[in-house]
């Protein structure tokens, strides 16, 4: 692509480095700029650089943070002794917006694969031991990928919070048929899955 | 099950042909060179996802182009099935089912059986273990869908412990827990795959036996016995026995995938001991085992494809198998290719075969009726 300023070529290919956004499209949103008042380009590039210059990540969590802590481990009324473990900040914001969960969070920052030499000490398992250690977590929610690394992840955890607390409870979330799906529609995997791990009726109804 | 017709387009010497086959036996005949083995190869990889013979999806492109297209009809149990495969340089590959795209090629393991048997087969009873684990996956994975995705598991397990024994080693450094989080899942995959193999080799052996006596009226017994660590010990053991071994030499030294199918005849190793008539005498009756064993579990007629074997077979063995391909009803469509017509056409009329003729020239194809 050519461009009759150097000026306009420089944005466009920082705008291109973008997930998800071509040459043509970052043109478009580069133009768009230069239609609007200069005020509204100071405004957003303001936020951009504070944004990434100014974010904090909380030192409970590990979540995004304005401050010292996020605002989930900062509320009060939340139930800070149970703990959902999940590997990034995506999964935070998908469970927080079901609403349906009162606990704290912690983000590991990934899942254990020696194959990409992804580690233990790569993911932000000590400061969850460490927080276990104080003795005021009861429940640890294990919301990570039902995939082999996830797994795996899983069952190190596990082991490692059991060395030295035998009565934590450790539960993780279900697995198995999504809602609204029709069964002829669900792949065979997970379908002898959900068969394997099926619920109480009762238990099934009262849980929607 | 049958194949109706075939559609290739840029595949390796093919422009574009159009072949219509008939549900009996179907003969491919041309001079070496001319395409006989790629036409097979193009029914396997249609069923099977990939090339029987190791190619790259990349190399089965005609030269000069960019792009090949496979497209099948088939017929399984009454339905037709429409199956095209392409594989282009920018767009990869996409396997299509009745038009839509599979999400995983995994999913269409098995939905279309088929054995085939190649010159290079003999590998099988002649090379090492690899070949043979080989046709064991390949075999049990168009059986069970079960088997297939806890093979996949079991290798990714696999890779992950050999890269965190490597980094151990690099690291000098030793996490027990965190090996152990790998071996739990090694050891679930790896007995369910070895109670699989354990059961279909044993079913195996009869049928093996019956097809052997058949092909070479031997006498002898012949047999494929099941080698693998996890017979005599639990795979628990195995691996706590072997953690030593594993930490110095930076692999999983026992499990699943060094297991082996020792073919014997009268108790010895026939890769040693046979002869070379009776080790193509047993690779014949181990495919055809194998393609019964299919039949006997899917209820169903795999298709056979036969890849230029009657030059390394003698007449009476040729008459044999194909007495038997045509005349027993758990074979159906047969894929036959030769470097010339008159010695099978002679049996096939000996045994009343209906069956279409195809002449191979430099990718092009002239039917006889």
């Amino acid at each position: 692509m050519n461009f009759p300023s150097k000026l306009v070529e420089d944005a466009v290919n920082e705008f291109a480095k973008l997930p998800g956004i071509g040459k043509k499209t970052a043109l478009r949103l580069a133009l768009y700029l230069l239609s609007q008042p200069a005020d509204n380009t100071q405004n957003f590039t303001t936020a951009v650089s504070r944004m990434r210059s100014d974010i904090r990540f909380c030192d409970n969590c590990h979540n995004i943070a304005d401050g010292d802590l996020c605002g989930i481990c900062s509320n009060a009324l939340r139930d800070h002794s149970t703990v959902c473990v999940v590997e990034n900040l995506r999964d935070v914001i998908a469970i927080e917006n079901t609403e349906q969960y009162r606990g704290v969070f912690h983000v590991l920052g990934g899942v254990i694969s020696p194959i990409d030499g992804i580690g233990p000490e790569q993911l932000r398992i000590d400061s969850l031991l460490e927080k276990v250690k104080q003795g005021t977590v009861k429940e640890i929610i294990m919301a990570i990928s039902p995939t082999m690394e996830g797994d795996t992840t899983i069952f190190y955890i596990s082991r490692k919070l059991q060395e030295f607390n035998q009565s934590i409870k450790i539960t993780s979330i279900a697995r198995g048929v999504a809602f609204g799906n029709e069964l002829e529609y669900v792949d065979e995997l997970t379908l002898a899955r959900s068969i394997a791990s099926r619920l109480p009726y009762e238990s099934y109804m009262t849980a929607k | 099950m049958q194949l109706q017709n075939i559609t290739l387009t840029n595949y390796k010497n093919y422009v574009q042909t159009n072949l219509s086959f008939c549900p009996t036996v179907n003969l491919i005949v041309g001079l070496n060179g001319a395409g006989k083995t790629n036409l097979l190869d193009a029914i396997y990889s249609l069923c099977a996802c990939k090339s029987y013979f190791n190619y790259s999806d990349g190399q089965n492109i005609r030269h000069d182009s960019n792009f090949f297209r496979i497209e099948g009809n088939f017929l399984v149990e009454n339905k037709s099935e429409n199956i095209v495969f392409t594989y282009s340089v920018q767009k990869k590959k996409d396997f299509m089912r009745n038009r839509l795209s599979y999400d995983k090629l995994s999913d269409h393991i098995g939905l279309l059986p088929l054995v085939m048997i190649a010159p290079d087969d003999i590998a099988l009873v002649k090379e090492g273990g690899e070949l043979r684990r080989k046709l064991l996956d390949t075999t049990l994975s168009q059986l069970s869908s079960d088997y297939l995705h806890t093979l996949i598991l079991y290798n990714k397990v696999l890779q992950h412990r050999n890269a965190l024994l490597k980094q151990f080693a690099e690291q000098r450094l030793y996490d027990a827990t965190l090996l152990q989080s790998f071996d739990t899942q090694l050891l679930a995959t790896g007995r369910t795959l070895h109670q699989h193999r354990q059961t279909f080799i044993a079913a195996l052996n009869p049928l093996l036996q019956q097809h052997y006596e058949h092909i070479s009226n031997g006498r002898e017994t012949v047999n494929g016995h099941y080698e693998s660590a996890l017979n005599q010990k639990d795979f628990a053991l195995l691996l706590a026995d072997n953690l030593t071994a594993d930490r110095l030499q930076q692999r999983t030294t026992e499990g699943i995938h060094r297991d082996d199918w020792v073919f014997q005849s009268n108790g010895f190793a026939l890769k040693k001991y046979g002869s070379q008539g009776q080790q193509k005498s047993f690779l014949i009756a181990l495919k055809l085992a194998v393609y019964q064993y299919i039949y006997q579990q899917k209820q169903q007629q795999p298709i056979l494809l036969l890849d230029d074997i009657f030059d390394k077979l003698d007449a009476q063995r040729i008459y044999q198998l194909l007495r038997l391909t045509s005349h027993n009803p758990a074979f159906g469509q047969v894929f036959i290719s030769d470097t010339q017509a008159t010695r099978l056409e002679a049996i096939f009329h000996d045994l009343k075969v209906v069956y279409k003729k195809f002449l191979v020239e430099d990718g092009v194809v002239t039917v006889f009726e």
